[in-house]
């Protein structure tokens, strides 16, 4: 971006009469205006423009609150989740209170625990899975894109084949079953089973970026300076795709979160030996008709938050990273 | 045009081959294997599960399993043979049942025995089909109606209340889960004392009988405003819960189209033409800008068949859905293959509409 | 003056209200006094059109020339009121007799595409890409003449015949990217006279074509004139262009007209400093070997115009009056003006040193510019 400051003319060419010297040529040291051009780095733009976007913020804001209540909630006495134990051992089938200041989430049916410490320590989980698994099929993406796009032909081809069948997958249907089979309740295990069937997405958008990258003059002239293809994938043409492979990371957290709370409630997912949003909401259902619409509401509230959260940042950084925009 | 639906078709076949083998893989190759079913029943012995395994034909190694589900393979032939290709009659197995044939296995039509239920695949299937049509299909029509007009709307109308208010549904309506919506709104309108929607089922049972039976459609027959009434009320909830979360990325998808649309030059010079505003929008942008929904609408069709899993489970909708969910719980490995199957071919059948419609509507693209 | 706000269909004055000017003559079909634009963007408001006044008479032509960034385009778009909601313009816009800015968007929409047309420097774009050229031209016709489907694309087919592609009845069925550059070209201004327009606004017609399809172009557009005796506003950076095609020029810079005048003596005799410049660029094969002229500087930014002149910062003849006021426009002849303090009563000592560089640059070329290919 480019500040200009108007400051005199420096030297005037005097216009004299009989001066047969051509005036249209280049008169020394006359000056227009002072330029002065700053230029912003790349990352430097894309910062200046995010901080612009009230959306992105909130968003940044939004999730910075919902980490903090994941690492910090869970600190508080009391706010520790224990699977086994039950608060009021007599009482079993009792509907639980509603918010009161003392819980302020209200408590869950059966064994009334407290919904607070549920959302709080779910938290934890849920955020971890959405962003965890969010690595995994971005690096197992980028590195399958990157390669197609790079070396094209057959390696691309069949790469591309392989893509194909995942996406002809129905995911929903094959992260369910796959979770229920392998991944039986660990967490771990489903964090790797949601990498390995969201990276495919990334990966086409990937090679996209590296098929018209790799166009590009400056991969030419590295290749002409004689840089090995490998490098020149990963230092050259990479930093370069950053910016999309970003913005699709980002929104790829937010179908994670709520996949994994899809597989969690239908029981599929991670066990409820450790709370995620998903599994907290799994037994809730049964409880509605007795009129418990605490113990359901505040998981899937939280879920909205994140979400949305995740979303606008998303947004932000894809306005923020467009060249086109102005900052 | 007929060389290009042939030559994807044919494209097509080595990716179904290949979406069966890498679910057939999973499904088997899970811990605990077919008999996991019995895993936490202490009165199935070892002896039990064997027998369990020789009658399924699951003693078998997996990749002769396949062979025999896709009916390539003689499943009276055990064991790796070259002789277990050929059918009882000694001609290739793959062969129509009429000319010698096998008549097990998917070219074949036979989706195999359910291990739940034990009826053929095919009859369970056959009778999730309907609802699910009706459940997705009203909900697709819904959404897909209301995404349209909301997004054109928004585009025209950039920045003014419609456009922002529509904004901020649609990213809350994005960020809600499916089945949280559904619980939520079943407490509002079914809880405790409440009847102003039914929360599950497709019929009232106390007043027809079950949905898709002979008695059902008797009674249908007899008394057909009441049955629809009936079957519209339970339609509404579920309905409203796949509506609200869906409406919102194709409601953004239609606006952003528009948009871009009505940013092109030729808008420009419709207007230099003399054209009215309205006709502007309407003839030459939107058609422009239908393009690519048109596509994504493709896209979205297998979902007729598919179902949506966890909004039919929440409901109780005895749906393709619901079933995928039973049959998981139930490790019914015949079901699920089933369902797979009929699922990617969905799928694949639908990119190739989608691509080929595009092709169509879009005189720019040759084919 | 009236004050409104483009785009065409809503209006800040209610119809009928009485203009407080006076129309012009009924020979001078289009005529801008004052006529300033202003678009609020991100940055600020921005004056793209800053005091425009210029005329075509009918069956005449008239080119306005500048560089990227003067506002010439705008000017043109405004006359056709073609803007964006966040443009706002001031003056008056004179057409046939009718004033044009304080019209109602109905009344616009109506004139527009038969009395005024304009084709766009993008042929490719600038076509709706899924319906065929005959649609396009019929619709129009539709639009305007009460005539039956048939008819329409009868006479899409006469105006695809008369815009000189053969084979016109195929040619009609097939859609934009069917057709070559120059071809896309000719179906714009074939559509552009569909409707017998009495003034045809080009906007860089042929900046998109190369350079052997210009020459077709542009002697199509004269030949076009000169047989249907519709005005002609073409607007241009090529001067070159403007030579061979128009019997008026006016220069813009920075929004600002700088000069005006019959195209013969602007050439001859250019009086603003920019103009001149303008003619000193243009390369022929007398200057072979020597240096290529460039006025120097780069152009105005419109958010960040210098305070008086605004070719100050880039004129070889600037002293300080040209930084603390702005000049106006001055009469040079019965027929021209030019914007500059050197034909002023304060610049008449330095003036002579403009008119031997005019002199120089007349001597050095065979009679008016050299004309480009």
């Amino acid at each position: 971006m480019a500040t200009r400051k108007q400051t005199p003319v420096v030297a005037a060419v005097p216009v004299a009469a009989g001066d047969a010297d051509l005036r249209l040529a280049e008169a020394e040291g006359v000056v227009d205006y002072d330029v002065n051009l700053q230029s912003l780095g790349q990352w430097q733009l894309a910062w200046k423009k995010f901080r612009r976007s009230r959306m992105a913020l909130l968003g940044v804001a939004m999730l910075a609150g919902l980490v903090g209540m994941a690492i910090f909630v869970p600190l508080f006495p009391g706010m520790q989740f224990d699977f086994y134990a039950v608060p009021n051992p007599d009482v079993i089938t009792y509907a639980g209170r509603p918010p009161s200041l003392q819980h302020i989430f209200g408590e869950t049916g059966g064994l009334q625990r407290d919904v607070f410490q549920l959302v709080a320590n779910g938290a934890r989980l849920s955020l971890f899975v959405g962003f965890m698994a969010m690595f995994i099929a971005v690096f197992l993406g980028t590195i399958v894109g990157a390669f197609a796009g790079y070396f094209g032909g057959f390696a691309d081809n069949v790469l591309m084949r392989i893509v194909d069948v995942f996406l002809s997958l129905p995911l929903l249907f094959v992260i369910l079953v796959a979770s229920r089979f392998f991944g039986n309740g660990n967490p771990l295990l489903i964090v790797i089973i949601f990498g390995l069937f969201s990276w495919m997405g990334v990966s086409r958008l990937v090679r996209s970026l590296f098929l018209s990258l790799r166009e590009q003059d400056f991969v030419e002239a590295a290749r002409a300076v004689g840089v090995s293809d490998k490098r020149i994938a990963f230092r050259h043409i990479l930093p370069n795709a950053l910016s999309p492979i970003i913005v699709v990371a980002s929104l790829t957290v937010a179908g994670i979160i709520i996949a994994e709370s899809f597989v969690s409630y239908l029981g599929f997912g991670i066990s409820t030996l450790t709370p995620t949003w998903g599994n907290i909401l799994s037994n809730a259902l049964t409880f509605i008709p007795q009129g418990n619409w605490w113990w359901p509401f505040f998981p899937g509230l939280f879920i909205v938050l994140t979400v949305l959260s995740v979303n606008f940042i998303g947004d932000g950084l894809r306005d923020a990273l467009d060249p086109r925009t102005r900052a | 045009m007929g060389t290009y639906i042939l030559r994807r078709l044919l494209q097509a076949i080595p990716v179904l081959f290949g979406i069966t083998i890498v679910v057939y893989g999973i499904l088997l190759a899970a811990p605990g294997g077919p008999t996991a079913r019995f895993a936490n029943n202490p009165r199935v012995t070892a002896a039990d599960r064997e027998k369990f395994k020789k009658a399924w034909g699951l003693d078998q190694p997996i990749p002769i399993q396949y062979c025999r589900w896709m009916g390539f393979c003689n499943p009276n032939v055990d064991g790796y043979s070259l002789t277990m290709f050929v059918s009882d009659q000694g001609v290739p197995q793959f062969l129509p049942a009429g000319l010698g044939g096998g008549d097990n296995g998917v070219i074949h039509g036979d989706f195999g025995i359910s291990i739940e239920t034990g009826e053929p695949v095919s009859v369970r299937i056959q009778r999730a089909i309907v609802p699910t049509l009706i459940l997705a299909g009203t909900a697709l029509v819904l959404w897909l109606t209301l995404a349209i007009f909301i997004g054109v709307v928004a585009a025209v109308k950039r920045g003014g209340v419609f456009d922002n208010v529509s904004t901020v549904f649609s990213y809350v309506g994005y960020a809600i889960p499916t089945f949280w919506l559904g619980l939520m709104l079943i407490y509002f309108f079914a809880g405790p004392g409440l009847d102003i929607f039914p929360a599950s089922g497709m019929t009232d049972t106390r007043k027809f009988p079950a949905f898709g039976t002979d008695a059902y459609w008797t009674k249908f027959l007899a008394q057909p405003v009441a049955a629809l009434t009936d079957l519209g009320r339970h339609l509404v909830l579920p309905v409203v819960t796949l509506v609200v979360v869906n409406i919102a990325g194709d409601s953004r998808f239609v606006r952003a189209s528009m948009l871009e649309s009505l940013n092109q030059d030729y808008v420009r010079t419709a207007r230099a033409k003399g054209l009215s505003q309205r006709v502007v929008t309407f003839r030459h942008a939107l058609r422009n800008a239908m393009l690519p929904v048109v596509t994504n609408i493709g896209l979205e069709i297998p979902f007729l068949l598919t179902g949506a899993i966890v909004t039919e489970t929440i409901f109780s909708w005895p749906g393709v859905g619901r079933l995928t969910i039973t049959a998981t719980n139930s490790f019914d490995y015949p079901t699920l293959m089933g369902l797979l199957l009929i699922a990617a071919v969905a799928t694949v059948i639908a990119n190739l509409i989608a691509d080929v419609t595009y092709a169509v509507i879009d005189p720019r693209i040759k084919y | 003056m009236t004050e409104v706000t483009a785009p065409a269909s809503p209006r800040a004055v209610a119809p009928g209200t009485p203009v407080a000017s006076v129309p012009p003559a009924p020979d001078v079909l289009l005529e801008l006094r004052g006529l300033r634009t202003e678009f609020r963007t991100m940055d600020g408001i921005v004056r793209a059109v800053d005091g425009v006044d210029y005329a075509v008479r009918v069956g005449k032509s008239l080119g306005v020339v500048g560089e990227s960034g003067s506002g010439k385009s705008v000017t043109a778009l405004t006359v056709m009121r073609l803007l964006e909601s966040n443009a706002t313009t001031t003056g008056e816009v004179w057409f046939g007799g009718r004033e044009l800015l304080g019209m109602s968007g109905h009344d616009i929409e109506a004139l527009r595409g038969s009395e005024m047309a304009m084709i766009f420097q993008e042929p490719l774009t600038s076509l709706n890409p899924v319906f065929t050229v005959g649609d396009q031209i019929a619709e129009q016709v539709r639009r305007h003449k009460k005539v039956s489907k048939k008819e329409a694309w009868g006479q899409a087919i006469e105006a695809i015949r008369l815009v000189g592609i053969p084979s016109p009845e195929r040619r009609v069925k097939q859609y934009p990217h069917e057709l070559s550059g120059g071809m896309r070209q000719r179906v714009m201004i074939a559509m552009a006279l569909s409707c017998e327009p009495k003034l045809l606004i080009a906007d860089e017609p042929t900046t998109a074509l190369d350079v052997t399809i210009q020459a077709q172009i542009l002697e199509l557009l004269k030949e076009i004139q000169a047989r249907t005796g519709s005005a002609l506003l073409l607007i241009t950076h090529d001067l070159g262009v403007v030579a061979e095609m128009v019997d008026e020029v006016v220069v813009m810079y920075g929004g600002q007209v700088v000069e005006r005048g019959p195209v013969e003596e602007v050439l001859i005799r250019p009086s603003a400093p920019y103009t001149v410049g303008l003619i000193e660029s243009i390369p022929s094969v007398e200057k072979r070997g020597g240096r290529l002229h460039a006025i120097k500087g780069v152009v105005a930014n419109p958010f960040n115009l210098p305070p008086a002149c605004r070719f100050e910062p880039r004129c070889p003849y600037a002293w300080e009056l040209c930084r603390t006021e702005a000049p106006p426009l001055v009469q040079i002849s019965d027929s021209q003006v030019a914007r500059c303090h050197l034909h002023t009563p304060a610049g008449a000592d330095r003036r002579p040193g403009l008119e031997m560089d005019r002199a120089r640059l007349i001597a050095s070329e065979p009679g008016p510019v050299a004309v480009r290919p």
